[in-house]
């Protein structure tokens, strides 16, 4: 034995592993959509038929709304958050701690939770507006067409933004002081500051934590299936929530396999695109 | 080398305690929660009278329990037995999921033949039922007498519950609450049966058309989603579900709403002052009631590792004085009916309805049907569409799904 085919030998029971927990899978996704329940081979019928569901194009342009939504609000709360908990002040590390709260909570309890808090008849929410009077009767937040998405995507911003807030914040830190002393030096006043500083010099955080939203938006099920199931009448159902209701709630695997496929496909691009964009970008702090 | 021969013997060894948990004469049951106590009754009798089979109870909770059942199927590491709602034996049949149990069953006749339609498919059994249940409609009678209605005349055609539901909803309190949201089952067990007594159906008995958009079908979808377009229903109607409707009854915001005897337990006990009435559910002037017939029933998973003492002990809970100790609600065994613990006057009326109990159709689709029919129903209550609109679109997709 050479020097290389040992290496192999000491890599290959991790590779098996690997291959075993991510290539099976992927494979046999790739194979379940091309057969039917009983496994023989049956081309593209399985894409045909969910392609011509009506709820296919509305569960992509909902994923679209849903993820660029909360991303957006993420990174923009996110970063503000961090630039905030970056000054110094009485109790900041109280109010850092308390800002991580929406994170560690578990997503399953942080839906339910919100789902009383925004019930019609039971919700503090409208009890709380009701009994204000800002508004003269109860609102059906999760069951109004025009609220449902918005409610949705702020609380999805609100279990996230924390995760953004302390990437950002640790990027902040890693900023060297001379910069500021330089800035002040010149005469900078505070929102210089954050342009010219530390925008730019946490540049690479943002775009790396605002990959991981992408992908991890495209991914989520948890929040919107506990709170309306994709509903009403599929206002909020996102793509990966119909895979799930394809194979889980309908037992139509072959067909969940070649709805996978397909968001696979697009997702893919969407990340590639991203990716491209910014390598591309000019003076990116490397 | 010998590193090798150690690791070998490990994973082997690990491989056996994975898949070695059942022991050979071991049962492995999945009950859930709401049977546990009985359940153990009942494994406790089997064991004494057959030496040598262990039954092993794991509890499960009905959330969630279809994704989990569906789960363990698919991954070859299933239980012996499992209980599950009627309407979803089909899928696993049709997935060979479970086997054959057709020489489990005896005393044909016995069931009540809704039952047995739903466990059927190709001509063969694939499941045992052992409970049955339809909706009545529970009402608050204080509620009737407040309104100045006889809470000994309930209304019995659908004229004389809307004029009711008119004259119970004032203030905070709805005359008759119907479901549009929670899982798609709730508006299905609801709805269905009012198109059903008005003559009509989601699809045809050949499976072969969609018939939601027809006039029988509509009108009687109309009658239901008016509930709730005329203020009779809550403002909630669109993320309620049974339970939720439970619980505004309880609060008394609620005055009447369908749903099965399971609910007089835990109104009874939340809120004692509540009058508790049951009525049939209304149906059209001249026509009959009808119901869905809901349940559950006894599979035996393909991979069952001890598939004959599994079918052994499903025989045992299959007598009919099995069915009757271990069901939360009624058996599916006629000659179990005549127990005592079902003479419970409050128990009449939804007795009177079992007859009129039906089975849902056996289509490999039928999930996706009910769910673009539900969102036809949705996208009335939102108020995007009109009735006959929604169900023209319902009547597409679900064509499509039966030309598939």
């Amino acid at each position: 034995m050479d020097r290389n085919s040992t290496g192999l030998v000491f890599v290959l029971p991790a590779l098996i592993v690997l291959a075993m927990l991510i290539a099976y899978p992927v494979a046999y996704t790739g194979l379940l959509s091309v057969t039917d329940r009983q496994g023989a081979f049956v081309g593209l019928t399985n894409f045909k038929a969910v392609l011509s569901a009506r709820a296919t194009p509305q569960a992509f342009w909902n994923t679209i709304w849903f993820v660029g939504g909360s991303i957006v609000f993420q990174v923009l709360l996110g970063t503000a958050t961090a630039i905030l908990l970056n000054q110094s002040f009485f109790g900041r590390g109280i109010v850092r701690s308390i800002t991580l709260i929406p994170w560690v909570v578990p997503g399953i309890v942080a839906a339910t939770t919100w789902a009383w808090m925004f019930h019609t008849e039971f919700g503090i929410i409208n009890y709380m507006m009701t009994g204000s009077g800002i508004i003269p009767e109860p609102i059906g937040w999760l069951t109004n067409g025009n609220t449902v998405m918005p409610v949705l995507i702020a609380i999805n911003v609100w279990k996230l933004f924390p995760f953004v807030a302390i990437m950002v914040l640790a990027g902040l830190q890693s900023i060297p002081n001379d910069l500021y002393e330089a800035a002040r030096v010149d005469g900078a006043n505070f929102w210089q500051e954050v342009r010219f500083i530390m925008i730019p010099q946490v540049r690479s955080v943002i775009v790396a934590v605002t990959l991981l939203l992408v992908i991890w938006g495209l991914n989520s099920i948890t929040i919107i299936y506990a709170i309306t199931r994709g509903g009403p009448a599929n206002r909020t159902l996102i793509t990966p929530i119909q895979i799930f209701r394809l194979a889980f709630e309908s037992t139509q695997f072959n067909q969940a396999a070649a709805l996978s496929v397909i968001f696979f496909a697009v997702a893919l691009v969407i990340v590639i695109i991203y990716i491209r964009a910014l390598a591309s970008a000019p003076g990116e702090a490397k | 080398m010998m590193k090798f021969k150690t690791l070998a013997v490990m994973a082997t060894a690990m491989t056996m305690l994975t898949s070695g948990a059942a022991l050979a004469g071991e049962v492995v049951w999945w009950t859930p929660n709401f049977n546990e106590a009985r359940a153990r009754e009942l494994a406790t009798k089997f064991e004494q009278a057959n030496q040598g089979i262990k039954i092993k109870l794991e509890i499960t909770t009905t959330d969630g329990l279809p994704q989990r059942v569906l789960t363990a199927l698919q991954s070859g590491a299933a239980p012996d037995i499992i209980d599950v709602q009627h309407a979803w034996v089909n899928g696993y049949a049709q997935n060979g999921l479970v086997v054959a149990v057709d020489d489990v069953l005896k005393d044909r006749e016995d069931y009540i033949p809704a039952s047995l339609d739903y466990c059927t498919w190709n001509s063969k059994l694939w499941a045992i039922p052992y409970r049955i249940e339809t909706h009545a409609v529970i009402y608050n009678k204080g509620a009737f007498k407040d309104a100045g209605l006889d809470p000994a005349k309930p209304p019995q055609t659908w004229d004389e519950l809307v004029a009711a539901a008119k004259t119970l909803s004032k203030g905070k309190v709805s005359g008759f609450a119907i479901t549009g949201g929670g899982e798609v089952g709730n508006t299905i067990f609801r709805s269905l049966p009012f198109i059903w007594m008005n003559g009509g159906d989601i699809i045809s008995a050949d499976a072969k058309k969609a018939v939601v958009n027809q006039p029988a079908a509509v009108a009687a979808v109309k009658f239901y989603t008016d509930f709730y377009k005329n203020k009779q229903s809550p403002a909630s109607t669109l993320e309620n579900d049974g339970t939720a409707n439970r619980r505004l009854f309880i609060a008394e915001t609620v005055a009447a709403y369908q749903s099965g005897q399971f609910d007089v337990a835990s109104i009874k006990k939340e809120n004692p002052k509540i009058d508790i009435g049951v009525m049939p559910i209304p149906h059209p002037a001249g026509k009959p009631t009808a119901a869905l017939l809901g349940g559950w029933s006894f599979v035996i998973p393909s991979s069952a590792k001890n598939p004959t003492e599994a079918k052994k002990f499903v025989a045992f809970l299959a007598e009919a004085p099995n069915q009757g100790a271990l069901t939360d609600t009624f058996p599916a065994r006629k000659s179990a009916m005549s127990l005592p613990r079902f003479s419970d006057p409050i128990l009449t009326v939804f007795k009177e309805m079992l007859p009129y109990g039906r089975a849902v159709p056996n289509n490999k689709n039928w999930v996706q049907i009910t769910q673009a029919y539900f969102e036809g129903i949705q996208r009335i209550l939102l108020g995007d569409e009109d009735v006959q609109t929604a169900m023209d679109g319902a009547a597409k997709d679900i064509q499509a799904l039966l030309d598939q």
